[in-house]
């Protein structure tokens, strides 16, 4: 037999179980569920940014033949349902009094706030009779001023989206110590001031957003299948907030989720509709958005304007930072939504540079757009294009070399543990040499040549840098629970949730490897609230760290369990049996059994100790996270400029990061490739655009650039190990989002570096090629 | 309603189907070949591919009555009970799928693909995957995979 011990498959690229039924079409989403006498829900959504209703009249549509039902926002009043709740976890002003936060109904009451915002829902046989029929419907509208851009929403004399939140502010924020950032910036020898657009981007999950509702009159229960990330969390909005039942009536699952990225974290209206839907019908009733829905009503993410502030000696050493921002957040509070632009951007402000002094403040904005809520990083690579952007930018306007003045203010290894003038506890990790290691990779011997081929072209080069830290965030808490069952099988549940990134393969891979089983043994469930008494979800890259540390903990807890029942039959104690290489033994006897001989022991009662009841070992256990953990690495990329055209293309993209452990290296590698594709797009490609009366522009993948394969270059990732942190069990720092927070700045230093030689120096995200363009044609003027 | 006769993976079916019924609708509803997925309203995703004739095209850009008479492959027809197609396989071994969301679509093209290019630099992997949008994977490690599903099915 091979050699495993506790460390067994921990940092093998185990390939995925769950990949035989994606690739074979077996995979089940959400719109592969077919239940009999199935109907089907469409959603109409209004047409205006800002307007009242008037009127509805829904007779017609109510008699096309194969409608079920249709319903609006009178209706749902009357029938009493709750609003959906945010969560922001910042909910104070500056001032101390209370965010505000205007109440978010399921389908609109009485006025509409967004384009796209749901005013009647139709229910028929066909998904077909059900869109045909919302064409049916009339509704009476008296358009109101919209407004959807920052600055706008925030200016004096603007439309108001929400009475309740004048000037369209639900909440400010502070964070850092602002007169000791105001003394650094009185001695500093500079000051240098960029404004920097965040750009709004979606999600864009390639499955669309979908859910089925079943209701069984007799128990007065609902089972809901929901393409959604945080099944447990949401399940008790949905049942306590909106349908006002306790949440033990709602069944909550998520079937196979085709991507998410944060858009599928909140609690949506839809799925609470069709619940109501199921039960005025006495049928299951499905509903799937179609593309064009997922762009109106998908949230969005990002969308912030900063004002951003470094203050540096003449040496280069920073001194301080202060960053002024304003968060768009949509018409409505979204689950987290106020937090992105305010905790959730300030904590990573400075990245891991050494300040004396931080000061960030934001303001959270009510525009009429889609609601916003978190997008992959949430916060992080806002304030990851903060830091890295300006250093580029001061270098070149003071004429310092950027690669030196991050090399000189770096926070030395020696420095950690510490903490930043935000407050974050970083414990670990060695930011020189993290980002040395990715200046090594980048092959810039060769750059002279590449960059020379590229003039013989009538090309631009850049070579670009991002040093990013980033920290994890979302439910502190996991569960996990195995099951061994007598068909030899074991199952395993756990309350976090993976949308693709391959839970399914690692948490079986630590739980085989902890207990020295097949993982082809193991059964994996996710994403049920029957299955596990709590879950966190998905979201802030807590999957390994918090889920793998609660499948950690439980393997464990069955290891000293298994111990128990070889110390009886042993008739030893406990304390004196070792468990390795699969065998539970007393070292210096020949004593020993197998675990398989110890699970069959744990179901005979002949074989358990006193009060051991049989199933002992099918063992549930919670982990807690205490502190979050701080990912860090470094970023570079290099890009080629069309200086006639505007066209950018990424040609070379290289990444150190520390994650602490790596559980299982290519699915890592997945994650940080993706992220960074996710990135660039966001950096060259992507944009939601409103217009000025609160009309979608980008409304549908003809209109919204997707990174596809040409656009996104080669990608070289390396890990550096050599700090795991002591927050969690596996030592794990967490990696779903550091691609897309390193990415932006590290392709705009690159742009701007190709285009120094024309005098450019900034351009904002997206850059497309006619802002390139107009960036070079402007600098020479 | 149009009548239709077509083989889908090598067996015949036959359906009445609505005038306005899409060929991924089709599949997806009436042959409960859920495999081929749809992503998007404007042809953009080449989520929903599948093989017609031996030519790929994007079935939610073509009505039902349309591939009458036709032979179609989804990807439920290529592996081979539980023997996955060798561009299946390289999927897997290069790990380049994350949600499995865009997965069957990318596998139909890039079987498609390898059989006209079965030895393909990797930028005319590349553009041979612009009618594919995938958000997870960042594409490398597709790429990866394509290169090395179209060296196997080459022998
Ligand atoms: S569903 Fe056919 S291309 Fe998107
Ligand atoms: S694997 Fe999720 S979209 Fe490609």
């Amino acid at each position: 037999m091979s050699k495993i011990s506790e460390k067994n498959l921990i940092g093998e690229s185990v390939r995925r179980r769950e990949d035989f039924r994606f690739l074979t079409g077996r995979g089940r989403y959400i719109d592969d569920i077919k239940l009999d006498g199935m109907a089907h829900a469409a959603m109409l959504r209004s047409p205006h940014a800002h307007a009242d209703i008037t009127k509805i009249d829904a007779s017609a549509a109510s008699e096309i033949e194969g409608v079920l039902c249709v319903f609006t926002g009178a209706e749902w009043k009357a029938a009493g349902y709750g609003t959906i709740p945010t969560k922001s976890a910042v909910r104070k002003f500056k001032d101390g009094s209370d965010l505000k936060e205007p109440p978010h109904h399921a389908i609109a009451i009485d006025r509409v706030r967004h384009v796209g915002e749901i005013v009647a829902v139709v229910v028929a046989e066909t998904r077909d009779i059900a869109k045909e029929a919302l064409d049916a419907i009339e509704v009476y509208y008296a358009p109101l001023p919209a407004v959807t851009g920052l600055k706008q929403a925030a200016a004096e004399g603007a439309p108001q989206v929400w009475d309740l939140a004048p000037g369209n502010v639900c909440l400010d924020f502070g964070l850092g110590n602002e007169e000791a950032q105001k003394k650094a910036f009185a001695e500093a020898d500079h000051i240098v001031t960029l404004d920097l657009v965040n750009n709004r981007v979606t999600a864009v999950p390639i499955e669309p957003r979908g859910a089925v509702a079943g209701y069984d009159a007799a128990s007065e229960n609902f089972t809901l299948w929901n393409s959604s990330q945080n099944i447990h969390a949401n399940r008790d909005t949905i049942a306590e907030a909106a349908l006002k039942i306790d949440k033990s009536k709602l069944h909550h699952l998520a079937p196979d989720v085709g991507g998410g990225f944060g858009a599928k974290n909140g609690v949506y209206p839809e799925p609470i509709l069709i619940c109501h839907a199921a039960r005025l019908i006495g049928r299951p009733v499905k509903w799937i958005n179609d593309r064009a829905e997922s762009f109106l009503s998908d949230t969005h993410g990002r969308d912030q304007v900063s004002t951003v502030q470094l203050a540096l000696d003449k040496d280069g050493q920073f001194r301080g930072l202060r960053t002024e921002t304003l968060g768009n957040l949509g018409a409505y509070c979204g689950t987290v939504g106020p937090f992105t632009p305010t905790g959730g951007s300030s904590r990573t402000q400075g990245g891991p540079y050494k300040f004396d002094a931080i000061y960030y403040t934001a303001k959270a904005i009510f525009t009429n757009t889609a609601p916003l809520d978190p997008y992959r990083g949430a916060g992080r690579p806002e304030a990851s294009y903060q830091i890295d952007r300006i250093i580029d930018y001061a270098a070149d306007v003071l004429g310092f070399d950027a690669d030196e003045l991050r090399r000189k203010n770096l926070v030395p290894k020696a420095m950690l543990p510490m903490k930043t003038p935000m407050g974050l506890d970083v414990d670990c990790g060695d930011f020189p040499e993290v980002y040395k290691r990715t200046m090594a990779m980048t092959d810039r011997a060769g750059y002279a040549k590449r960059k020379a081929d590229s003039e013989a072209r009538g090309m631009k080069r850049g070579f670009g840098v991002c040093a990013y830290l980033e920290c994890t965030g979302g439910g502190p808490k996991e569960h996990a629970v195995v099951n061994f069952r007598d068909d030899g099988k074991v199952g395993l549940a756990v309350g976090s949730h993976s949308t693709g990134m391959g839970h399914e393969t690692a948490f079986s891979q630590l739980l085989a490897g902890h207990l020295w089983l097949a993982i082809d043994d193991v059964v994996f469930t996710q994403g049920d609230t029957d299955a596990t008494p709590l879950g966190g979800g998905h979201g802030g890259s807590r999957g390994m760290e918090v889920g793998g540390s609660a499948v950690l903990q439980t393997s464990r807890a069955v290891v000293a369990k298994g111990k128990e029942i070889a110390a009886h039959l042993f008739e030893t104690t406990s304390d004196k049996i070792e468990f390795e290489d699969g065998s539970f033994f007393e070292p210096g006897t020949n004593h020993t059994m197998t675990i398989r001989d110890v699970i069959d022991a744990s179901n005979d009662p002949d074989k358990l100790p006193d009060g051991v009841q049989p199933g002992c070992l099918n063992i549930g256990t919670t982990f807690e996270r205490g502190i979050i953990s701080i990912p860090n690495g470094s970023h570079a990329a290099e890009v080629e400029v069309d200086p006639e055209t505007g066209v950018v293309k990424a040609t070379h993209y290289w990444v150190v990061d520390d994650f602490g452990t790596i559980i299982n290296p290519l699915l890592a590698d997945g994650q940080v490739m993706g992220g960074v594709a996710q990135g660039i797009g966001q950096a060259l490609l992507e944009e939601i655009v409103y217009d000025e009366t609160g009309q979608l522009l980008t409304g549908s993948l003809m209109d919204y650039a997707m990174p596809r394969a040409d656009d996104i270059p080669p990608m070289h990732v390396g890990y550096f190990e050599d700090a795991p942190t002591a927050k969690n069990l596996l030592g794990v720092k967490g990696a779903g989002e550091a691609g897309c927070v390193g990415a932006p700045p590290a392709i705009v230093n690159a742009v701007c570096d190709a285009l120094k030689g024309y005098g450019v120096k900034h351009i904002d995200m997206p850059l497309t090629p006619e802002k390139v363009w107009r960036a070079i044609r402007a600098a020479q003027a | 309603m149009p009548a239709i006769k077509l083989r889908v993976n090598g067996r015949e079916a036959a359906a009445e189907v609505d005038e306005r019924t899409l060929l991924s609708t089709f599949l997806r509803e009436q042959l409960d070949l859920t495999g081929t997925h749809v992503g998007c309203d404007t042809s953009q995703c080449g989520a929903c591919t599948v093989d017609i004739d031996g030519i790929t095209a994007k079935s939610c850009a073509m009505f039902a009555w349309q591939a009458d008479g036709a032979a179609i492959t989804t990807i439920e027809g290529l592996a081979d009970g539980d023997k996955l197609h060798p561009m299946q396989a390289a999927f897997r071994e290069h790990h380049g799928l994350q949600c499995g969301f865009c997965t069957p679509g990318m596998v139909m093209t890039a079987v498609d693909f390898a059989k006209r290019n079965p030895d393909p630099s990797d930028d005319e992997i590349r553009h041979a995957l612009e009618g594919n949008i995938c958000r997870c994977t960042g594409y490398h490690f597709i790429v990866d995979a394509i290169r090395t599903g179209a060296k196997a099915m080459r022998g």
